[in-house]
Formats: C-alpha cells, sequence, structure tokens
C-alpha cells in the first residue's frame, strides 16, 4: 500500500556538496525499536547476533541502551515481530531520516554542534547524542563517513545547520 | 563543558546530553493511604538541599536514555562518582 504513496522528504534530494565533504539524504529503508532485557530472547527471534556494548553497532543493528536496540534494514526485509515473547519490536521506519555526511572533513562538520569528540570515535560506532538541540544518532559507517539518523520533524533545520557548518 | 561518567554506557559523556532528575533514593511509602498528611508531604516535597556532597538522580537522557545516581559537590560541581540505579548508597 505505501509504495503507491508519494515520498515528500523534508529535505533536498539533491545531495549538498561543499569543499571536503558532501551531505546526502539516504534511500528510504526500515527501522525497528528492539526492546528486550535479554538479548539473546532477540537474538533468537531474528536469528542473527546483536552487539551488547552500548554504543556500538553490528550488522545494521545499534546498541543504544542496556535494553535497547535499534534495527536499520533494506525496504522488504521481513522482521518477525515476536508475538508471546518478553520483548518489543516497533517499526518506526517513518520516524526518522538518515543523513550520509562523507568526506575527509566529515567529522568537523558534526563536531560543529556535537559535542563528542568524534575523531576518537571508532568506525562501527553508534551511539545516541544531540547536536546543538536536536537529538540525533551518529554511526561512523567509515573512516570518512558518517550515518545521521535524526527525527523527520527535526530534519529539515538539522540540514541547514549542517550545510551552514559546511560552508565555514 | 562538564564530562559525566555514565555507569551504562561507562563512558564519559558531555553534560548537555544528561538531565537532572532531583534527589536520588527517596523510597515511594509501600502504603501511601497509611501515610499521615505530615509524612505524605515529606515525601513529596521536602528536599535535602546541602551545601557539599549531594546523592542525585541523572537521567542519560540523549544517549542511552538510563536513570542512574550520581555523588556530586554542590559547591564546586564535581562529581565524585555515578552508580547504577538500584545500587547501595554510595
Amino acid at each position: 500500500m505505501s509504495e503507491a504513496l508519494i515520498r515528500h522528504e523534508p529535505v533536498s534530494e539533491t545531495p549538498f556538496v561543499a569543499e571536503g565533504v558532501r551531505i546526502s539524504l539516504a534511500p528510504p529503508m526500515q527501522r525497528h525499536a528492539l526492546r528486550a532485557r535479554n538479548a539473546e530472547d532477540l537474538e533468537s527471534l531474528l536469528q542473527i547476533k546483536i552487539p551488547r556494548k552500548i554504543g556500538t553497532s553490528q550488522g545494521g543493528i545499534m546498541c543504544l541502551g542496556p535494553d535497547e536496540w535499534y534495527l536499520r534494514s533494506a525496504m522488504g526485509t521481513a522482521v518477525p515481530p515476536g508475538e508471546g515473547l518478553p520483548l518489543a519490536v516497533t517499526d518506526i521506519s517513518e520516524r526518522s531520516i538518515c543523513f550520509i555526511v562523507e568526506g575527509p572533513r566529515a567529522s568537523e562538520i558534526l563536531m560543529a554542534g556535537c559535542p563528542l569528540d568524534l575523531d576518537q570515535f571508532a568506525v562501527g560506532r553508534a551511539t545516541r547524542t544531540i547536536y546543538e538541540t536536536v537529538e540525533i544518532i551518529v554511526m561512523r559507517d567509515a573512516e570518512d563517513r558518517f550515518h545521521v539518523e535524526v527525527w523527520r520533524s527535526f530534519a529539515a533545520w538539522l540540514w541547514m545547520a549542517m550545510t551552514s557548518a559546511a560552508r565555514h | 563543558m562538564i564530562l559525566i561518567h555514565c555507569p551504562y554506557c561507562d563512558e564519559k559523556r558531555p553534560e548537555i546530553e544528561f538531565a537532572n532528575a532531583g534527589q536520588a533514593h527517596i523510597a515511594r511509602p509501600l502504603d501511601p493511604s497509611g501515610q499521615s498528611d505530615a509524612d505524605w508531604e515529606a515525601y513529596l516535597f521536602i528536599r535535602a538541599n546541602p551545601r557539599g556532597r549531594h546523592h542525585e538522580r541523572w537521567r542519560h537522557t540523549h544517549g542511552c536514555g538510563r536513570f542512574f545516581n550520581a555523588v556530586r559537590d554542590t559547591v564546586t560541581d564535581k562529581f565524585e562518582t555515578t552508580y547504577k540505579a538500584g545500587e547501595p548508597r554510595r
């Protein structure tokens, strides 16, 4: 059903390019919030390994808190709801959109508003944090590429803030 | 910027990711209707306001989202220690 609807993204679908940095909108994807006391319950449901240390990611799953994970997958991937199990799997695909910030100045642009020391942020790490006043999830995908997940309603402002930082 | 050690994330994180949530170690009476008005008032409203070492609840709002307890000096604003919710008072 939803495939028949027209998507309206809150920011430009044309990438922003400045010296040393490129900011673009990631294609639509599925996102799920996974909550469980025991990570083993989620592993047996999803049949994949999930990271245990808060602030790390593995195979598309980020560990955000002691009982909270964030799963991102390609559109159309089946994610079992886990009925009857002591866990919660919630589809939040349209809650956020993802910016891809890449290039040699990527960490500098993010650190213009994010108080974490992203130069010390290892590849594969992922955490919820803040950019100026907007809550984001940052994941370091590669040495010079970050994924920034942001709530849809904050996205236009974040885009404006990051592209202005990139112009300087 | 102050760095606060989150006992769940097990690392020092910037202050603006956190929110203060008042005095720590205040247990809700098990039998509220058996309380006198004075006791109930004390539970609801009366809080310590020490000059110096203070036990506080903090929440790592823009991080793991967890509440934890901290011992902070109200004069120097220095965090002496932080520990997980449910652990004994330090």
